[in-house]
């Protein structure tokens, strides 16, 4: 017998609510009126308060920044369970973290403090302070306050307008003091109505900048969006340096200062690059050319050391030694950077780290600030040749760059100053695939070879997944893979490349018969070509930002039907042939010699699709669709 | 990625402490990891696979388990070390051993007994050519919140990782202690080359141990002295393959396994009072539980007990033709007065609307544990001189009762013996009489023969009674109307499930507001609102309550909408449902919705002025059996005999005519079930009426090829196509 279950459980804290707590006419009216504007969301922030200022620690040496966050929340839905947080990590510390009633008296919900590890870091010091609160009508409302307190004006680099809730209102304010130079980019400000106002207050002797905007949309939630400084507006703070006691302080004024922070971390690395000797030699002794030992020491690399990131401190922006990654099998990109760099130096090669920001970041190291880099790389010169290693990639050939790095400028290491470069732009169909299927009728299936073709990002996918698998599942899965699992495909004679093999191109062969795709009524046999139908349920209907695809793609897709002896085809459907500056796609039917020639050509040229472009896609998209629905109808001669 | 997790899942009341890295934590962790690692160790030097498990991902090259009970001055002792040493042979498998997630030990207070909880894990990573890295997991390890992870070292295919995992549980001073049962299958998700199990009790330690399934026996390889009470148990097995489990299977009941339970209980006094199946004396090990001491244990614990206070109440001026009536009735009430009465409260108290339970009186009733009900529901039929029964049975997937070993793994039900034997099982909001837990069904159970309505005399083995797939029905209708310019179609819905069927429907679709309103109605009790005297709070829940139900009312609608687009792999449109009857009172009282909604033209193909229709889809996801699932060698567990009737009607469009009807005709039938559909035309119909049918819950593996011919037939059907054709 089952027992007794509390069957409800809600995100909610201790509090019961208040008397006078509940709303207004007007607050249920402009609730209602909100919801209207904002149908999909629940809370909006009425208004939406930071006031930033800045101070001297004279015990740390540091310019510390104060922001104090204040908020009118109203629901706007019929009742809303949210858990209000706000991040900090080791670098920072919250105060003041609370909410009131519409009636300004205390509301006492139990507030948590828990560290929160982001996706794909294994340890880091972030920490979230949290609040389950319940608005139980429509026009609830509740004010927040929270003072968060940066140590190190280095390590506050932005502020966003927007939330995960609409604003009505939005309002920074910072109030720059006379002894600190302060550069504010305005980022992302066209298209958004955001007045700036600036004052001077004596008695502070401070500047008062106040930015306003009214009306911002929530952040959206939407899958391979374009990263956040693409999109929202914010302002970057750029800290050059202050005056103390008369005295002048650089901060990050310009990229070199940025760069000798850097620099100073690295160099207080002790690396022991004699632990190391041993494997170098063990891959390389054997090695016919320079290439081939960067090779090796290069897929070892990818092969051999696991992506475990701690991002604790100032573990987030040293790396870590050597022949700690080394002994260890694993480590985040710096670590694997700088054993890169050290494997290839110990080989002798020219090897450097690399700073860079990934595709996610909109800046380039024109801005001196923490906030342009995310990532590490290793540079080998050779050849006079400057060769970009990426430890953290996985069955990358030597020589190809993932597409979250290309085009992205670089800061190369270089003694005391630094050299900048730009990671190649490669051509989509470094990552081409291809599929062909020559088909013959048989009863109501599809009988015929398949050859299936991979080469760059394409071919890395494909050989990451396969190669995580456990081994005893590999030939099933790829059998699930090639029929996708779809009880209609009958998969045979499986022959492939080395699926191992990084540099080469990736071919699959296999024999394949497509149950049920051809029917027969009265005398006409009706053909369902095409089992793939790539792109078919591409529509980007509700969508608000870009569409960016993992890598470029190349996929060109040829099905060959030789059509039965007294059967002819009397009408085919028309093809597409649409060619736009970041995609193409091609679909054509011809006959040669009793043979239909059905051909497909997609490309995404630069990864991306814009929302400018969502109209005309989503047309080619619907053509495509209705040849997708289209049967091949045979007739009798 | 995939994470272990070394759990020790504790109830814990209140943590004191935690425990730190003191002198005597590090050398107890010493003492352990030479207990494990030591020069004794028979497996220091395992290195080597048999051929035929080099594609394996990883093999277990020692798995040894060891539980050791020991009662240190007054208090008692659990220990559990595990110990495995595993090869890696692959990426997944390293991925798999990568990280590992831990929590650490703890003090706190339980029913005023000082609870001592200790983890120690120990990790060496072992070179192909023999080089032992041992990981410091002290320095290594880094804390999340209330967990202890750690990032595995110097791991490469290849190497070996062999760590152990100790769990310590000082209880203190206690007379009477029950540990929890286990229950475990040898294989694990990697083959074993060796499995060793060993357990360790002394005095007043009470074991009940088995093994099933062609698992090794356990022997007792030390017995207690005058000296030494220490007593040690092991059994071993070999070359164990890997675990796999397949769909509709049992691993209990097929794969070797074995399950035990200790008990701790300072004295004879103790042990009577033990609530479990206990040997006669410490040195005898039980293996399984005879009718008589099922009879035993129970003989007392059903004494009819409650207040019938509001069943009294109830039954005033009522009348029944029935003693069968009267049970079922009072069934009902109890239902509502215990439980369904309340579960507005429990919603007001959760969403933070209002403190409710002032509103429902001093002491309400509310069952927390199965046998309160037991009790409470006897003693109404005590007062009314109504004889019963009390069933005890087990769950399918615990293997026969004659195998019984573990009192966890026992069910209860009421047999009342009225006219016609009235059963009952359940207590929930859409339990009724005559139904139970369809893993019951058709087992073997004892029945405890009470007599006089106050003393269990007599037990004897029964056979407890089972619908057949015809009871446990759903009936789907379902009609389909192509848009006029073929870009979409709209469906209507209507379904009846009956039986064992229902449950599950009812459990998915309904929310407590679609029944508890009845129950008012019904019983004449006060809905929560009703019961709130003040005006200004009344006005002030009202909004707030209203707002919630809005909210729960579109996560159900949302919730339904996404099973059904799920049901056909399609996007749906507009879609809405209704439900039409809660089927919450009587086996034969059918649950029953209707639904419609709408979808676009996946469905529908375009043939030049023809169409081609994919009306097979329309009966929605039917098993799709893999190339191994087809050559399975396991028998067939399932969860009851079942049908379904589907009557799909299409409106032709007007101007066109049906061919393919052929495509729609499928007649497989056999001693387990079925797949039969036949198609008819009539006026601007189609009309498509079909029955699916597994007729018991349990087949041998000879007949699966008889399933997989009625379930490819179902499957086959949903490829079926029909062209609609222009006249």
């Amino acid at each position: 017998m089952r027992k007794l279950l509390i069957l409800f459980l809600f995100f909610t804290g201790l509090c019961v609510a208040q008397k006078n707590s509940d709303p207004t006419p007007d607050e249920i009216n402009q609730a209602k009126t909100l919801k209207i504007k904002y149908p999909k969301d629940d809370l909006v922030l009425l208004e939406s308060k930071d006031y930033v200022t800045f101070d001297f620690n004279k015990n740390l040496r540091q310019v510390t920044v104060k922001q104090k966050i204040n908020e009118e929340m109203l629901n706007i839905s019929s009742r809303t369970d949210i858990q209000k947080h706000i991040f900090y990590n080791g670098q920072s510390e919250i105060s003041n973290f609370g909410l009131k009633y519409r009636n300004q008296k205390g509301a006492y919900f139990s507030i948590k403090d828990e560290s929160y590890t982001s996706e794909g870091l294994f340890f880091n010091d972030s920490r979230v302070k949290y609040v389950n609160v319940d608005f139980p009508v429509q026009g609830y409302k509740y004010y927040f306050e929270a003072t968060k307190n940066v140590f190190d004006v280095k390590y506050f680099t932005s502020l966003y307008f927007s939330d995960v809730y609409p604003i009505n209102k939005k309002e920074i304010t910072l109030v720059v003091p006379k002894w600190l130079n302060i550069e504010i980019k305005e980022m992302n400000f066209e298209g958004f109505q955001i007045s700036k106002k600036s004052t001077f207050d004596e008695k502070l002797n401070a500047d008062v900048i106040t930015y306003s905007v009214s009306g911002m949309a929530a952040v959206y939630q939407e899958e391979q969006s374009p990263g956040p400084s693409y999109i929202y507006p914010h302002l970057l703070i750029l800290a050059k340096s202050y005056t103390n006691e008369g005295e002048s302080y650089t901060l990050f004024n310009e990229t070199k200062d940025l760069y000798n922070w850097y620099k100073s971390l690295v160099d207080s690395m002790k690396d022991d690059p004699a632990v190391l000797k041993e494997k170098v030699l063990e891959l390389t002794e054997n090695s016919k050319t320079d290439e081939e030992k960067i090779k090796n020491i290069y897929y070892w690399i990818q092969d051999n050391i696991r992506y475990i990131a701690f991002e604790d401190g100032l573990a987030g922006f040293k790396p870590d030694e050597s022949q700690n990654v080394f002994k260890k099998r694993y480590g985040d990109c710096k670590g694997m950077a700088n054993l890169t760099k050290q494997m290839l130096v110990a080989a002798g090669f020219d090897a450097r780290l690399t700073w860079l920001g990934t595709k996610r970041i909109a800046y380039n190291y024109s801005i001196p600030s923490l906030s342009v880099d995310n990532h590490m790389i290793c540079t080998v010169f050779y050849n006079g040749q400057k060769i970009f290693l990426d430890g953290t990639e996985k069955f990358n050939p030597y020589g190809e760059y993932a597409e979250r790095i290309q085009g992205k400028q670089v800061m190369i290491e270089n003694g005391d100053s630094f050299i900048l470069e730009t990671i190649p732009i490669v051509l989509p169909d470094t990552n081409k695939e291809t599929h062909i299927f020559n088909a013959k009728i048989n009863n109501n299936a599809l009988e015929g070879d398949v050859s299936l073709t991979y080469s760059g990002e394409s071919r890395a996918t494909f050989l990451y997944a396969f190669n995580n698998l456990r081994t005893e599942m590999k030939n099933e899965a790829l059998e699930y893979y090639l029929n996708k699992a779809d009880r209609n495909m009958l998969v045979n004679n499986i022959e492939t490349s080395d699926l191992e093999n990084r540099d080469d191109q990736l071919s699959i062969n296999y024999n394949l018969k497509q149950d049920n795709a051809v029917s027969s009524f009265d005398d006409e046999i009706y053909i369902n070509l095409d089992y793939s139908q790539e792109y078919g349920k591409w529509l980007f209907n509700e969508r608000n930002t870009d569409y960016e695809f993992a890598h470029k793609e190349y996929l060109s897709s040829e099905i060959n039907l030789e059509l039965p002896e007294g059967y002819t085809i009397n009408e085919l459907p028309n093809g597409i042939d649409v060619n736009t500056k970041n995609y193409k796609i091609f679909v054509d039917f011809e006959i040669t010699d009793n043979v239909l020639h059905y051909k497909k050509i997609f490309v995404m040229k630069n990864a991306v699709v814009r929302k400018s472009n969502f109209k005309e896609w989503n047309e080619t998209i619907k053509n495509l669709q209705a040849i997708y629905n289209q049967q091949i109808i045979l007739v009798k001669d | 990625m995939i994470k272990k997790i070394f759990g020790i899942t504790f109830f814990v009341l209140f943590t004191i402490t935690g425990i730190s890295q003191s002198k005597k934590t590090l050398e107890k962790q010493e003492e352990i990891k030479n207990l494990v690692w030591n020069d004794n160790d028979p497996y220091k030097n395992a290195m080597e696979i048999p051929e035929n498990w080099k594609n394996e991902s990883a093999v277990f090259l020692i798995k040894n388990v060891k539980y050791i009970y020991d009662r240190p001055g007054n208090s008692i002792e659990y220990t559990k070390i595990e110990r495995d040493r595993i090869k890696l042979l692959d990426q997944a498998a390293i991925t798999e051993y990568s990280e590992l997630k831990y929590t650490e030990g703890n003090v706190f207070y339980r029913e005023m007994s000082r609870v001592t909880n200790t983890f120690f894990l120990g990790v060496k990573v072992i070179k192909p050519n023999g080089e032992e890295i041992e990981i410091d997991v002290n320095q290594e390890s880094v804390s999340n919140n209330d967990e202890k992870k750690i990032a595995i070292p110097s791991l490469e295919k290849g190497d070996i990782i062999d760590y152990y995992f100790y769990t310590n549980t000082i209880v203190g001073e206690n007379d009477l202690y029950q540990y929890k049962p286990v229950e475990s299958t040898i294989g694990d998700a990697y083959p074993i080359a060796k499995f060793e199990f060993l357990l360790e009790t002394e005095d007043d330690f009470f074991l009940s141990f088995n093994t099933y399934n062609g698992a090794p026996k356990l022997q007792q390889i030390v017995e207690s002295t005058k000296k030494d009470k220490k007593r040690v148990y092991s059994f071993e097995a070999e070359n164990v393959a890997r675990n796999d489990f397949p769909r509709w299977f049992f691993p209990l009941v097929e794969l070797p396994s074995y399950k035990f339970q200790v008990l701790f209980a300072r004295s004879g006094k103790y042990e009577k009072k033990a609530y479990a199946f206990i040997p006669e004396d410490a040195n005898t090990v039980k293996t399984n539980v005879s009718k008589e001491e099922i009879f035993n244990l129970y003989e007392d614990k059903f004494r009819p007990y409650g207040n019938l206070g509001d069943v009294e109440r109830f039954l005033k001026n009522k009348n029944f033709a029935t003693n069968e009536e009267k049970v079922k009735e009072v069934f009902y009430y109890i239902r509502h007065a215990y439980y369904t009465n309340y579960i507005e409260a429990f919603v007001m108290n959760e969403s933070n609307i209002m403190y409710p339970f002032e509103l429902y009186g001093k002491n309400p009733i509310i069952f927390n544990k199965d046998e309160e009900f037991v009790r409470f529901f006897t003693a109404f039929l005590k007062d009314n001189k109504i004889d019963y029964e009390i069933i005890i049975g087990t769950q399918r997937f615990n293997g026969d009762i004659k195998d019984l070993l573990l009192e966890s793994n026992i069910s209860f039900i009421l047999k009342v013996k009225t006219e016609n034997p009235v059963y009952i099982e359940s207590f929930d909001p859409y339990s009724t009489p005559n139904q139970i837990s369809p893993l019951l069904e058709n087992t073997s159970a004892y029945a405890l023969k009470v007599v006089d309505r106050k003393h269990i005399e007599d037990i004897e083995t029964v056979k407890l009674p089972t619908a057949n797939y015809k009871e446990n029905n759903s009936t789907e209708k379902t009609e389909f109307t192509i848009g006029p310019d073929f870009s979409g179609i709209s469906v209507n819905r209507s379904f009846v499930y009956n039986g064992q069927s229902k449950l599950d429907e009812q459990n998915n679709l309904l929310m407590y507001y679609d029944y508890v309103y009845e129950d008012h109605l019904k019983y004449e009790t006060e809905p929560i609102l009703e019961r709130v005297r003040n005006k200004k709070d009344k006005e002030k829940y009202k909004k707030e309550y209203a707002a919630l139900l809005k909210n729960l009312k579109e996560k159900q609608q949302e919730k339904i909408k996404k099973r059904t687009a799920g049901e056909y792999s399609l996007e749906i449109d507009n879609y809405s449902f209704k439900i039409q009857n809660n089927g919450r009172f009587g086996k034969e009282d059918s649950f029953e919705y209707t639904d419609e909604f709408t979808i676009g033209n996946d469905l529908i193909k375009t043939a030049g002025k023809n169409y081609i229709l994919d009306l097979g889809k329309m009966l929605g996801s039917q098993v799709d059996l893999s190339s191994k699932e087809k050559g399975r060698t396991n028998n067939i567990y399932m969860s009851y005999p079942r049908s379904f009737n589907y009557q799909l009607t299409l409106n032709i469009p007007e101007g066109y005519s049906v061919s393919g009807l052929e495509n729609l005709t499928s007649n497989v039938e056999n001693e387990t079930g079925g797949f039969v559909s036949k198609a008819t035309i009539n006026g601007n119909k189609l009309l498509i009426e079909i029955q699916k049918f597994y007729k018991h819950n349990y087949e041998p593996n000879a007949n699966w090829q008889k399933m997989v011919a009625f379930l490819e037939a179902a499957s086959q059907f949903t490829q079926a196509k029909v062209l609609l054709k222009k006249e």
